[in-house]
């Protein structure tokens, strides 16, 4: 595989994402892969901000601790990832902000004196965009176009100021550095898709017929809200911002019930204060999907850092006994799938169905060919009034474990949601006998629910000497490292679970069986996986490779966690 | 078929004997019969509470949700089909205590329901602790001392969030209050009714004697629409509590105000195949 690394850093409010947007979608546009991740910090203004970009031969979707082009919008770009680049190096500055040291060389554009001349401050953006595209060679009639795209829409004279800015910056870098240069790898025939999983899991959700979305915003669950939203109105789809928590789970429990699809969007502590409502769904039986979004806690923690903390909550929030779903799917592209597949299910089965996220997922982007639209078909699941016995009992007890759903409104028909222990028709009951033959209705639908997909997803060497485990978006940097290991001769294998509740137990113990060495690799301090598998499957896996300081793993922190297990001995020659 | 024999519930009620619940319960009855709805039109939500139990013991569709929470999945409900009537019976505890930020947002929401708060001023169900609403002074288990909060004003609470349609009942006033529900169903918008009902079992002190001695009922006198009467209104109590409708200040709802939700209820409206292609292709 063969990459181009650039990481654009920068103070908030600077720019960052205008010039990251745009030369992102450009790149995808000409076909490349890519993979951006963003790191930033929990203020508006200021402050330290980057957005590495990965333009590789390949698909990857992990950030990586080094890159080759370093475009600084502030000394403070430079002094913190000047050690972060492979020399020969290349960094962009403005001429004015930044001084040169080490042994990268350095790029000084005068980007403030061309914004100046294109009448605005802000034009910098697309003076530095075109220093960009002039040093990794793309086309400036390509550039043109697309921020006469973007621009256009503004409207007066926004379109030809940033054209004449990032003019200025291409042909700037042209003509005084002419022997600069670097080659992209090769891209595909065909424009790609970008997609943040932010965006993927809204559109899985819409996909999955989605009606109804009730949040409160939240770091960095905010974008899929966002995203649903910005389609709301021209769907038919409600987003009601609600006035916390408690009342977003609530407000869409009573959608639910009465016959929308429904969903909310939150991080770990608004999916602290939905607990009761969640129990609530479990008892009453009422379809709702929960895209939590992680974060490191406990409580504020790191608000806009990326963490895997939240696997024991999701497995267990909620007070009494419900059966659920809980998906962490591995990339932008499975949360499309997952969410989609999540809406179905929570309308199937009548249980709250968890799709588990976290902030490199949602704020990275990607390419993909396409979205296969048709793997995950919408399937409506309510009861056929004219089908249902009479007089409509909402807890039927079935040999499922699910009874037959209606919505409120059905002439002649009384339904009734109830969040005590009920009689079959939702009426309230102390009764021993129906006590015992609900809470065994309810866990009667495990059966079918662990036969659904989206079980774990095997990669790598079919006889491994390492094997590593992982779920959520762990995936990318995961593979990445067993990729590296299998080219440098060491058999690697990877196991990436999607569904983790109902557990699959079964596979996950047919993978294991046999295996030595084998180390799960997620982003928590208890290795809460981990001890879900040796519950599970009573399988004891290794020494746990783990992460907990709020940033992303990448296959080196992987590699390093092995080192430091089995020591360098014939890890030598992985390169990574 | 379930439709038939009205709104009655013949079964067992949990109650005290003498509870107000009683007469709400008649009047809610009353008012749904005069009100030409079928059963299956209407929709009971509530949260936790002895109020809360309202629900089970009326033939409609039914919500017994959390404590606190019987606001947000009526709204939810309401929003989801516009064409049920949705009617919320909270407590005291239900609606100002555990779930006043609700009470307060959708009010600010304006959504088109009915909330009736059954306000006993104690706590029923856990026997006998005050209540947002219970008098200064007022001795129980949990105030041995007797409460030094102040009492919460629901009326002007909601009259100063512009609440378009406020008003006040005693449970013994079935006619009285059965009207008010009526009306309240008609009001496009946030319908409340706080309605005092003595709690024969804890609360000593606001016992129907107390409640007969100090109600009396607003005649034509009192002009709803002029909201620093209502709230001058809101305020009187202690020798004198007004009864019926104090503030009126109609205005288009949230139904109403949300694009798309003008016609056909959001149940039935569905996202096609096609227009997911068409949202995958903006990010080409």
């Amino acid at each position: 595989m063969t990459e181009t690394v650039i990481t654009l850093g920068g103070k908030a409010g600077q720019g960052l994402i205008t010039v990251s947007d745009l030369l992102l979608r450009y790149l995808s546009r000409s076909g490349h892969f890519v993979f951006a991740a963003q790191d930033y910090m929990s203020r508006v203004r200021g402050g330290h901000n980057f957005m590495q970009i990965r333009i590789a031969s390949d698909p990857v979707f992990a950030p990586l601790p080094t890159s080759h082009i370093l475009v600084a919008f502030d000394q403070r770009t430079v002094d913190e990832h000047k050690d972060e680049l492979i020399i020969p190096a290349l960094v962009l500055h403005d001429i004015d902000d930044v001084k040169a040291s080490g042994n990268a060389t350095f790029i000084g554009i005068p980007i403030k004196m061309f914004a100046r001349e294109a009448g605005h401050p802000v034009y910098g953006n697309s003076v530095a965009l075109g220093a960009i595209a002039a040093v990794i060679g793309l086309r400036l009639d390509g550039l043109i176009t697309l921020l006469t795209e973007s621009f256009g829409k503004k409207g007066g004279d926004a379109a030809q100021k940033n054209v004449q800015a990032a003019t200025r910056g291409y042909n700037y870098v042209r003509d005084a550095f002419p022997f600069i240069g670097v080659t992209l790898p090769r891209p595909g025939e065909k424009p790609k898709m970008l997609i943040n999983g932010s965006q993927s899991i809204g559109l899985g959700l819409i996909a999955g017929g989605l009606q109804f979305i009730s949040a409160y915003p939240m770091s960095p669950s905010t974008g899929v809200f966002n995203y649903v939203t910005s389609h709301a109105a021209e769907l038919g789809i409600l987003s009601e911002q609600a006035e916390d928590e408690i009342a977003s789970v609530n407000i869409a429990l009573g959608a639910s019930a009465a016959g929308a699809r429904a969903a909310t969007s939150t991080s770990g502590g608004g999916l602290d204060l939905m607990a009761e409502g969640i129990s609530l769904a479990g008892v009453a039986e009422i379809p709702i999907v929960i895209a939590n979004i992680q974060r490191p806690g406990p409580a504020t923690g790191l608000p806009t850092r990326t963490a895997q903390e939240d696997l024991d909550l999701a497995l267990n929030i909620g007070h009494g006994e419900f059966p659920r779903f809980v998906f962490a799917p591995g990339t932008a592209e499975e949360a499309y799938y997952t969410a989609a597949h999540a809406m179905n299910l929570a309308d199937k089965y009548q249980v709250p169905v968890f799709v588990l996220g976290d902030q490199l997922l949602v704020d990275s982007y990607v390419t993909l060919d396409k979205l296969n639209l048709g793997k995950v078909k919408y399937k409506n699941h309510l009861a056929d009034a004219n089908k249902v016995k009479t007089p409509y009992k909402r807890y039927q007890l079935t040999p499922s474990g699910v009874s037959p759903r209606l919505p409120y409104g059905v002439p002649d028909t009384r339904v009734m949601f109830d969040s005590h222990l009920h009689e079959e028709d939702g009426h309230i009951t102390e009764n021993i006998e129906i006590c015992r033959k609900m809470v065994e209705k309810r866990f009667r639908k495990l059966a079918g629910m662990i036969k659904e997909p989206l079980g774990p997803t095997l990669y790598g060497d079919k006889k491994p000497q390492i094997t590593l485990v992982c779920w959520g978006s762990t995936y990318g940097a995961a593979r990445e490292a067993v990729d590296a290991l299998n080219a440098a001769g060491i058999g690697a294998a990877l196991a990436h679970f999607n569904r983790v509740s109902p557990f699959p137990a079964k596979e996950a113990a047919t993978f294991l069986k046999g295996k030595k060495a084998v180390h799960v690799v997620e982003g928590n301090y208890q290795g809460q996986f981990a001890r879900l598998l040796a519950r599970e499957t009573g399988f004891k896996t290794g020494e746990p490779i783990l992460r907990y300081d709020g940033r992303p793993f990448t296959a080196r922190y992987i590699l390093d966690g092995l080192k430091r297990i089995y020591g360098n001995g014939k890890f030598r020659r992985v390169s990574l | 078929m379930e439709n038939s024999g009205g709104f009655h519930y013949e079964g067992e009620k949990a109650w005290c004997a003498g509870c107000g619940d009683f007469g709400i319960l008649a009047a809610l009855e009353k008012a749904l019969l005069k009100s030409g709805k079928r059963p299956d039109e209407v929709l009971v939500v509530s949260g936790i509470g002895q109020a809360a139990k309202m629900p089970h013991y009326i033939k409609t569709n039914g919500f017994n949700g959390l404590h606190g929470r019987a606001l947000p999945p009526a709204f939810g409900a309401k929003a989801a089909n516009h064409k049920l009537t949705v009617i919320v019976a909270s407590g005291d505890g239900d609606m100002y205590g555990e779930g006043g930020n609700h009470f307060i947002h959708n009010i600010r929401r304006n959504i088109e329901i009915t909330a009736i708060a059954h306000n006993n001023q104690i706590y029923g169900l856990t026997k006998g602790q005050a209540s947002p609403t219970s008098e200064r002074g007022m001795k129980t288990k949990l105030q041995p001392e007797g409460v030094i909060l102040t009492p919460f004003n629901p009326i002007a609470v909601a009259i100063a969030l512009d609440a378009p349609f406020v008003a006040r009942s005693f449970s013994q006033e079935v006619e009285l209050t059965a009207e008010l529900i009526l009306e309240a169903m008609s009001v496009p918008g946030f319908a409340f009714i706080d309605v005092l009902q003595p709690c024969v079992s804890f609360n000593k002190l606001n016992t129907y004697e107390w409640y007969q001695k100090r109600s009396y009922k607003l005649g034509p006198d009192h002009d709803p629409a002029d909201k620093a009467k209502a709230l001058e209104k809101a305020f009187e109590w202690g020798e004198r509590i007004p009864l019926g409708v104090i503030y009126k200040n109609p205005r288009p709802g949230y139904v109403a105000n949300t694009i798309g939700l003008d016609s056909e209820p959001l149940i039935n409206k569905t996202t096609a195949l096609e227009d997911v292609k068409r949202l995958t292709e903006k990010f080409y």
